[in-house]
């Protein structure tokens, strides 16, 4: 069985590998070769789900979902993008994302963060604006690079499962993780990268390689099975940089007229959620933020491509500063555009309404604070992705050109098998609730733990810790709960 | 599932099944004719109001309260339930047939009306989903259902305030909208937590979750929170004439009929919570005692038709909440559903509001009386004037949400920006344009 598990992951990840070397040196059938690679991997993927017992499932449902989204991102790309470089690039995150999603081997980890981090450094392949994405991705690979070396120092060994619980590195192996999650998931101060490279990087691929969400991964598979006493205590200041960014960047969505760096922003805020909801301490939350990753991801790639469709009918000139009326154009890209954006931001009767209910509940149990700024955001970036729809769907027609076609009958499958997950996901998300939490357990064992007395705080066992810590406890006095209720 | 309880189903899902078949169909490429549409809306909320007829009957002839469905929990997280509750009691049923009756005028009133309209199908797909929204929210057994029928309304408001798309107006003030009702859903949101943290439950099947004297507070301003956001009582009211941009059936039933007494219903819901606080129960009385006074006193200076009954409007509905903070609740719904019925006859007959003044006058034979129109003459002509100003500029909300708001939150986006553009070699990212419109309102729609 096991043989048989590594086996399927060996193809699904190496398939795509190889198809990026074919379509890099053949230079034809590009997205064919694409889409029959990332196919495979969908199959793969899907077998292993089958075959994976309960309740750890979760690394192969992430796979399965993200081999998909690859799929349907061969087949939406425009022609004009459809080139060696933009397809090859696909296949080479597809097969290094899965790659991390599917190792318990440090190392492996390591090379599979810098492989998925590589088309991002070649200045042809990312036009980025400035220099930060590159920056920033090369300071978080160097922070792991340099955490996994003290670990391995220290723990002896390479193999996840067999450094669980030691704390290998101590706070020092532990500030590096810390620091690769800040900078690679954009966590305030470090996220002015991701608005940079969806700027300037090709849409599609760009927001392929955002929605892998390395950082969370990193958190869930690495930094809380390794070191969970030192989680316990400190993971309360993640979670405020958490919904300190998912606020900061909210609020900049807010004048943002650049319709893929404002679309960068939303995503990078409701993603934020999920480290918040990681960190709550409480099975609604963790399952939330797990549930949110799968929305955040489809949500994003099906904006992020109906942008770039857009931008290839209308021209790279599209803005949110002024009304351009494309619904007359394309009705059905406006349908499904607000559908997304919607979705992203919790409307009810899609998924991300159950995960928004589950991360607010999860996070307003763990930390009132948070649990109330959560909304918040989420209501900010409401209004600036209504405000992105608006601009570029609603408004008085340009008169600069006469024709502009809607969503294809390849792109309008596509999107629609997208919309159909959001929704019959929010009708019936038992399907994939019911799934998580058994992962939640894996996921959180170590976190939502009762906390013994540390050196951080001797005789304050339960309490909320970090830098807002006063108001917070302050405030669950205040409405009269305990806080082990909360951790129960 | 016994016959009630199936009729409930179909009450409620009805009009949902219409829309999410056509809007389906039309991804898809077919497009109804405008005949298919007006049919097919008018024998479902016929047969709505057939099966809502059936229910009360039933109830009437077996003496029960109320009729639930209980459909198991929609998802569960460890002892967290989102629980599936459909219920009819004798609130909720008022409302819902208010829904299915309107709904289905409009409907016939819209296929005449708006016939050959640019975006006809759109309009029917949300009086669809809208009715859908609704009927969930009056039927939800528990306040999680509520809060997802309650969006809904919100989401197809918005939507068909911008349904005149080719105009910027309309698109930026259902922007606005949608951002008043985003914040102050926060309240309903925070709140039905609250309830499910302190009692384990948010379901008022068996009556209204037990919570102790500083937590029924806490709920209380929470709602009311969410309420005077939907019903567009101060300090929300600004929202209300900008509402008005969206086509006139849209705004009969919005803002003459459901979606403004959707804040009454729910504090109609609560109301055993609102009158164990004293504090709660003031605020609302006050809130609506205001809003009255600011409604009638705008409505006075309102220009256009649709505006000045949407001010009138507001002003009943303020005079609603007071019934409810008091706890006349059953002159509370009396009032509401006689206020719903009239309003959206008035509104309906908005655009030939002069043809039927002067048909009155020809059948009075002579000019109407102008009992009760110059009540603005019993102050002095200084106050006069101040009021005069003040109702022009619709009390001032709008100017002081945009300065002490809006504005400041622009402002620190603008920071931000600034603060994210450093260390770049290109220029200074120019402060952006406000984002939701501090541009007045335009006055009247289509």
């Amino acid at each position: 069985m096991a043989g048989d598990a590594l086996i399927l992951t060996v193809v699904a990840i190496s398939v795509p590998w190889f198809a990026s070397i074919l379509v890099a040196m053949s230079r034809r059938q590009v997205r064919v070769i694409g889409f029959m690679a990332s196919s495979v991997s969908v199959f793969a993927s899907a077998l292993l789900l089958r075959s994976a017992p309960a309740g750890e499932s979760l690394y192969e449902a992430l796979m399965v979902l993200f081999s998909s989204l690859a799929a349907g991102a061969t087949l939406i790309i425009p022609r004009r993008d459809c080139n060696p470089g933009t397809i090859g690039g696909i296949l080479f995150i597809l097969g290094s994302t899965l790659l991390a999603y599917s190792t318990q081997n440090l190392l492996v980890l390591l090379a599979a963060w810098i492989l998925s981090a590589m088309p991002f450094c070649l200045v042809r392949w990312l036009r980025a604006p400035s220099w930060r994405p590159q920056t920033a991705l090369l300071l978080s690979s160097i922070a792991l690079a340099l955490a996994s070396a003290l670990i391995a120092a220290q723990g002896h060994a390479m193999s996840i499962v067999s450094l669980k619980g030691r704390s290998p590195g101590g706070m020092v192996a532990f500030g590096l993780l810390v620091v690769a999650v800040i900078f690679r998931k954009g966590i305030c101060p470090a996220h002015a990268w991701v608005a940079d490279a969806a700027e300037g990087g090709p849409a599609i691929p760009t927001a392929l390689q955002l929605n892998g969400h390395f950082g969370a991964l990193l958190v869930a598979k690495l930094i809380v099975p390794l070191f969970p006493d030192t989680s316990r205590n400190l993971f309360p200041l993640i979670s405020y940089l958490a919904i300190a960014t998912a606020l900061y960047v909210a609020i900049r969505a807010l004048t943002e007229n650049s319709p893929r760096r404002l679309l960068a922003f939303i995503a990078l805020s409701q993603s934020a959620c999920i480290l918040a909801g990681l960190e709550s301490r409480t099975s609604e939350g963790i399952t939330g933020a797990l549930v949110h990753w799968f929305v955040v991801t489809v949500s994003t790639m099906g904006l992020f491509g109906i942008l770039r469709l857009l931008e290839v009918r209308f021209g790279d000139n599209l803005t949110a500063s002024r009304h351009l009326g494309l619904a007359q154009h394309a009705p059905r890209l406006a349908v499904f555009f607000v559908v997304f954006g919607l979705a992203l931001v919790g409307l009810p009767g899609t998924l991300s309404f159950c995960s928004q209910d589950l991360l607010i509940h999860g996070t307003l149990a763990s930390h009132p604070l948070i649990g109330l700024l959560l909304p918040i955001a989420t209501a900010m970036n409401a209004v600036s992705i209504f405000r992105l729809f608006t601009r570029l769907f609603l408004g008085k027609r340009r008169t600069g050109f006469t024709l502009m076609a809607d969503a294809l009958p390849r792109e309008r499958w596509i999107l629609t098998a997208g919309v159909l997950f959001v929704v019959l996901g929010g009708l019936f998300p038992n399907v994939i609730v019911a799934q998580r939490p058994a992962e939640e357990e894996t996921v959180g064992q170590a976190i939502r733990a009762p906390r013994r007395p540390t050196m951080f705080c001797p005789d304050r066992a339960n309490r909320i810790d970090g830098p807002f810590a006063s108001i917070s406890n302050g405030f669950g006095q205040h409405l009269g709960r305990s806080k082990g209720r909360a951790l129960a | 599932m016994n016959f009630s309880q199936v009729t409930l189903v179909f009450v409620v899902l009805a009009p949902g099944g219409v829309f999410a078949v056509f809007a389906l169909l039309w991804l898809l490429g077919w497009v109804p004719t405008e005949r298919v549409l007006g049919r097919i809306t008018a024998q479902t909320f016929s047969g709505c109001v057939v099966a809502l007829a059936v229910i009360l009957w039933k109830l009437a002839s077996t003496g029960d309260g109320a009729v639930v469905v209980l459909f198991g929990n929609w998802f569960a997280v460890g002892d967290y339930h989102f629980p599936l509750i459909l219920m009819a009691d004798r609130l909720s049923l008022p409302f819902m047939g208010l829904t299915v009756v309107l709904s289905g005028l409009i409907g016939q009133f819209s296929a005449t009306y708006l016939h050959r309209e640019h975006g006809f199908l759109r309009f029917f797909l949300l009086l669809h989903l809208f009715a859908f929204g609704s009927l969930l929210a009056f039927a939800a057994g528990s306040f999680d259902l509520l809060v997802a029928g309650w969006e809904m309304v919100g989401i197809t408001s918005v939507l068909l305030i911008a349904f005149f798309q080719q105009r910027p107006a309309p698109v930026e003030n259902g922007l606005r909208v949608f951002a008043v009702y985003r914040a102050s859903d926060i309240g309903l949101l925070v709140a039905v937590f609250a309830m499910h943290h302190w009692s384990g439950t948010a379901s008022f099947v068996a009556g209204l979750p037990h919570l102790t004297g500083a937590q029924v507070v806490i709920v209380c301003l929470l709602l009311l929170l969410a309420a005077a956001g939907k019903a567009a009582q101060v300090p929300f009211s600004g929202w209300l004439p900008r509402a008005m941009e969206g086509p006139t059936p849209s705004s009969a039933i919005f803002y003459g009929a459901i979606s403004i007494h959707a804040g009454a219903y729910l504090l109609l819901r609560i109301q055993p919570m609102l009158a164990q606080s004293r504090l709660a129960s003031g605020l609302v009385i006050m809130i609506g005692i205001i809003t009255a006074i600011h409604g009638t006193i705008v409505g006075r200076a309102s220009a256009d038709a649709k505006t000045s009954l949407a001010y009138a409007s507001l002003t009943q509905v303020g005079v609603v909440f007071v019934e409810i903070g008091i706890g006349w609740t059953w002159i509370a719904v009396a009032h509401i559903l006689g206020h719903a019925t009239v309003r959206t006859l008035q509104f309906l007959r908005a655009p030939s509001m002069l043809h039927d003044y002067h048909q009155m006058q020809s059948a009075m034979g002579g000019e109407l009386s102008p009992a009760g129109s110059r009540l603005e003459d019993l102050f002095p002509k200084r106050a006069q004037l101040w009021l005069y100003r003040w109702a022009l500029d619709r009390g001032h909300l709008d100017t002081i949400l945009d300065r002490w708001v809006i504005h400041p939150l622009m402002q620190l986006s603008n920071l931000f920006a600034r603060l994210d553009g450093m260390g770049l070699h290109r220029p200074a990212r120019r402060p952006e344009e406000v984002a939701i419109s501090m541009r007045p309102a335009r006055q009247g729609g289509g």
